[in-house]
């Protein structure tokens, strides 16, 4: 006799993997139950404190999904589909992962750039083939002959760099690697995992699970924003939490981690060092975003003209802001040195000049930019800002190309001149880019680490007199110097709380003035 | 229609093979190195430094597998990019030597984050190296959290013998964790020693027309009063021509602390030393010093001024003298100038120490008497950044060649003139006694603190550093 399972489907009509689909869910189910079971009893799962809790709490809800899972992929219900497909994704993946390191496969990244450094050149071939096979194309009458060259020339140039970089004996040694014991039984479980969830994404599954349009729809949802949830929670969030209850503890790195609950907090209150560090970076901040942004705006809208060259004038304003902030650091420590940095030389050279065109005596100033604690600072400013303001230009620049020209137009026909226009038509439309520019220098300023550290560099990082002595910098001597991280999470803490209330309360003003709804 | 699907079908078919391409070729190169290490590690000639130690047992088949060999990573942190080269060479020859044991070599920092921050992140995070270097003065908070191994059962089994070594990081790496008083434990083996010296530039100071102090220092008159009208008479050159430089971290200031015969701490390094009359005196000629403008700015770094051929005497550590090699002026290195108590100096050091929670502590104890013999350690010093850490004359005679600097005796003066070893505060938090005293060290040189208050308080201010 035929059962009838639902309208349409006969169990004549399963597929033959429904069976195995539904055995696979109950050895996921036991699978999960036995890891957890081994986190819990400490047996091959050596986590402790925080992280073997929180793998635990993970565990129990995926033993949980897992046994739910059993039931409604028997009840071929689009929710077992559901949760059968994120549990053998998660399996899959997190299994692969953890074959690959078994293999030393990230250890090997080193490997990566070596094996190719050395055997870039027949990429040369590739691009030969490439370059033909362009100009091929372009010409009127088509070339099979040389388009066919230029095909062959470029498979030849990629199997020649395969081979060097050691496809064959990579691929065996991947191998050897794979089917060692101890690797060998994540990848049994992590290849089926990813079938059966494969499986689980077809049409014929979508079928069977009478899955609905919208339920499909998002289901892809949900798979497009995977890779970057997961990496979120993975390196961001995940973190984030586990630093915050670091915070409450008194911990070195080193040993097991003391609950205190607020105590590192109340520290904090009667810190002078972390209040001195706070007070730098407010004014710090309070000189350097002006500086950062002010500039910016007007340089943006002197390059936004269509002057001849404008374009390199462009790049060159950019060049600071994706130059590497150590390198930058160092030529501006030179340039900062009091005796011998070109800052000095060139106010001595300025002083000569003013006091030989006016018959002056004037004495050259020369700063002791680095190691006076009365500028010190203000050197940082200096620094920051040099970086920042190209960044800033592009972003204003950007934001000023997508002003309706017929504006300025109108405005000119009005009689408005360049700094009118500038000011009732430029700046007003400018606000949304504007609140976002500040926004963004505002928290770089409020993270200021590599500088001051670079700077003061091989003296204390915290500048003569703790003048340049930023949270971050305060956080990483505490941490790194001191082995003292359950405090440094607080003073990090503290500061995402400041640069949080900062940025919100930006984002809250731009909101309530309708620049940020756009 | 169906013929566009059949071609949309072969160029997703195309791309997808592409893409697999490109995965294998990332694997293959990533597994490769490991074939490539292998077939290295069985045709390369074991290191003389090497015969000594581990290999001379249990010889190398050229021609076994490794496929069973352990890994032990270690980990050091290099002066400089060639100093890596070499470090990274010397593992490969240690590997070579080392039966079924395949050493890999991490350099352990990178522009994203230092040595210390990449060695706690390890640590904490149960990643750390086999073995790994720390400084001197970090021996304390390791040993004393059980993150390193007592190695002395290792090293008694092999006939280690402590006097092969600089006593005072000796003295260090055999503390009792307890007593905080040498003892006998072994946490490590230094890796190599450093002290300060003078560089001077010869064509400055002729030029001033002052007295040699490498002469004054044969004739046993390079005291600090000749120092100072040396300095002067550098300075007196006019213009940016300034008589002698220093940075403001504490090795600097603590040389003339020690020159007085005063010091941080007192003598069982349990109490804060900085109020004695000797510390006193020597941060009062310090002050004098650079009360003057004969000086470069006390937290200006002097080693650019210098290195532009400006400043007639700079003082730094051996690990300057790569740098200093590339000026094109006559220069040399002459000893500190003597204080009113003697010579006085820092040996500084740092030691190559266990993981405790390594899974071949024998291997790892093989690997640090690998890293630490005279060979080794003169292959590094070759560079010119380092001293060797052992005693022996071999070793020593081997770092007088190493020139210029042609008067690379000052440095060994340096290092036999009783100096003060670098250390770690067993009974308390040297990062933290560093921080608060820095500060204040600062403030007194520059002038904007009295000494008598600076006298009055500063133990009261670093008592919060010892435990």
């Amino acid at each position: 006799m035929t059962t009838k399972l639902t309208e349409g489907i006969t169990q004549e009509d399963l597929p033959t993997w429904f069976k195995p689909l539904v055995a696979w869910r109950v050895v996921v189910a036991i699978i999960v139950s036995l890891t957890l079971a081994a986190t819990i009893l400490k047996r091959g799962i050596e986590v402790e404190g925080l992280l073997r809790w929180t793998l635990a709490l993970g565990l129990l809800g995926a033993v949980v999904a897992s046994v739910l899972a059993i039931r409604w992929t028997s009840a071929r219900e689009h929710r077992g589909r559901l949760a059968g497909f994120v549990l053998d994704s998660l399996l899959a993946v997190i299994l692969g992962f953890v074959a690959l390191n078994g293999m030393g496969m990230f250890t090997g990244i080193d490997a990566v750039g070596e094996a190719f450094n050395g055997s870039v050149g027949w990429l040369g071939i590739v691009i030969i083939g490439w370059l033909v096979q362009g100009y091929a194309a372009r010409t009127e009458a088509p070339q099979v002959a040389l388009r066919q060259v230029a095909r062959w020339t470029m498979i030849t140039g990629l199997v020649v760099l395969l081979l060097a970089v050691g496809l064959i004996p990579g691929i065996i040694e991947f191998f050897r690697r794979a089917v060692q014991p101890d690797v060998l039984v994540f990848w049994v479980i992590a290849i089926p995992a990813g079938m059966f969830a494969r499986m689980g994404w077809t049409d014929s599954a979508a079928q069977l699970f009478e899955t609905t349009e919208s339920q499909t729809e998002t289901m892809d949802g949900l798979l497009f924003v995977a890779p970057n949830a997961l990496g979120f929670l993975a390196f961001f969030a995940g973190p984030l939490v586990v630093s915050l209850f670091i915070s409450f503890t008194e911990w070195d790195g080193l040993t097991a981690a003391t609950f205190v609950g607020f105590q590192n907090y109340i520290d904090l209150l009667s810190d002078n060092l972390f209040l001195r560090s706070l007070r730098n970076i407010v004014v710090f901040s309070a000189l350097a975003i002006p500086l950062a942004v002010g500039p910016a705006l007007l340089l943006a809208s002197l390059l936004n003209s269509k002057l001849p060259g404008m374009k390199a004038f462009r790049a060159v304003y950019f060049l600071p802001s994706i130059a590497g902030v150590v390198g930058v650091t160092l030529i501006w420590k030179q340039l900062f040195n009091s005796t011998v940095g070109y800052l000095n030389f060139m106010i001595l050279k300025a002083t000569e000049w003013i006091n030989a065109l006016f018959g002056l005596e004037l004495e050259a100033a020369q700063p002791q930019w680095i190691s006076d604690s009365n500028i010190a600072l203000f050197a940082v400013v200096i620094l920051f800002v040099w970086q920042q303001i190209g960044f800033n230009t592009v972003l204003f620049l950007a934001g000023m190309q997508g002003i309706d020209r017929t504006l300025y137009e109108a405005a000119e026909i009005d009689g408005a001149g360049p700094w009118r226009r500038f000011t009732a038509i430029t700046v007003p439309t400018l606000r949304p880019t504007t609140v976002f520019v500040v926004a963004t220098t505002t928290i770089l300023a409020l993270q200021l680490f590599n500088e001051p550290f670079i700077l003061n560099s091989p003296n204390a990082p915290a500048g003569p007199a703790n003048s340049t002595l930023t949270p971050v910098v305060y956080l990483y001597q505490k941490a790194f110097q001191q082995f003292q991280i359950g405090y440094a999470s607080a003073v990090a803490w503290a500061l995402f709380i400041l640069i949080f209330g900062v940025t919100l309360l930006y984002f809250r003003r731009g909101g309530e003035d309708g620049v940020l709804s756009a | 229609m169906k013929n566009t699907q059949v071609l949309k079908r072969k160029e997703n078919m195309k791309i997808r093979m592409i893409a697999l391409l490109a995965i294998l070729a990332l694997v293959a190169a990533a597994c490769g190195d490991g074939g490539e290490a292998d077939s290295e590690t069985t045709t390369t000639t074991a290191a003389p430094a090497v015969t000594e130690t581990t290999v001379a047992e249990t010889p190398v088949e050229p021609d076994e597998p490794m496929v069973d060999a352990s890994t032990i990573r270690w980990m050091t942190r290099p002066d400089n990019p060639e100093e890596a080269a070499v470090y990274s060479e010397i593992s490969d020859q240690i590997s070579a030597g080392m039966d079924d044991i395949e050493l890999v070599y991490e350099p352990g920092s990178n522009e994203g984050a230092g040595y210390q921050q990449t060695l706690l992140t390890n640590l904490s995070a149960g990643t750390a190296p086999d073995v790994f270097w720390i400084p001197g003065t970090d021996i304390a908070d390791f040993a004393s959290r059980d993150v390193i191994l007592d190695l002395r059962e290792y090293a008694t089994a092999t006939g280690h013998n402590d006097a092969d070594f600089y006593p005072g990081p000796m003295g260090h790496l055999t503390t009792d964790v307890d007593t905080g008083q040498p003892g006998d434990a072994l946490w490590g083996l230094p890796r190599d020693v450093s002290t300060f010296a003078l560089y001077i530039n010869n064509d400055l100071i002729a030029e001033a027309g002052v007295d040699d102090p490498r002469e004054l220092e044969a004739n046993g008159e390079w005291t600090w009063e000749k120092f100072q009208e040396v300095s002067d008479g550098i300075a007196a050159l006019g213009g940016e021509i300034k008589g002698y430089g220093q940075s403001a971290w504490w090795g600097p200031y603590g040389a003339w602390m020690n020159g007085a015969g005063g010091g941080f701490f007192t003598a069982d390094r349990s109490a804060c030393a900085l109020d004695s009359a000797e510390s006193i005196e020597g941060l009062t000629f310090l002050r004098e010093l650079y009360s003057g403008d004969s000086v470069i700015p006390y937290g200006e770094d002097p080693e650019p001024p210098f290195r532009a051929g400006t400043v007639g005497m700079f003082q730094n550590g051996r690990w300057a003298t790569p740098g200093i090699r590339t000026v094109d002026f006559d220069w040399d290195v002459v000893g500190l100038p003597t204080g009113p108590s003697g010579p006085g100096n820092w040996l500084f050091w740092g030691a190559y120490v266990v993981n405790a929670n390594t899974e071949n502590p024998e291997a790892a104890w093989s690997l640090v008497e690998a890293l630490t013999t005279a060979e080794t350690q003169a292959q590094i010093s070759a560079l010119g950044a380092n001293i060797p850490s052992r005693v022996s004359q071999d070793a020593l005679d081997a770092f007088l060649g190493f020139t210029p600097p042609a008067n690379n005796q000052a440095f060994l003066d340096g290092l036999s003139n009783n100096p003060t070893t670098e250390g770690p505060l067993w009974a308390g938090s040297w990062p933290e006694y560093v921080t608060a005293m820095d500060g204040a060290i600062q403030e007194v040189v520059t002038g904007s603190r009295d000494l008598s208050d600076f006298e009055a308080n500063i133990c009261s201010e670093t008592a919060g550093a010892f435990s």
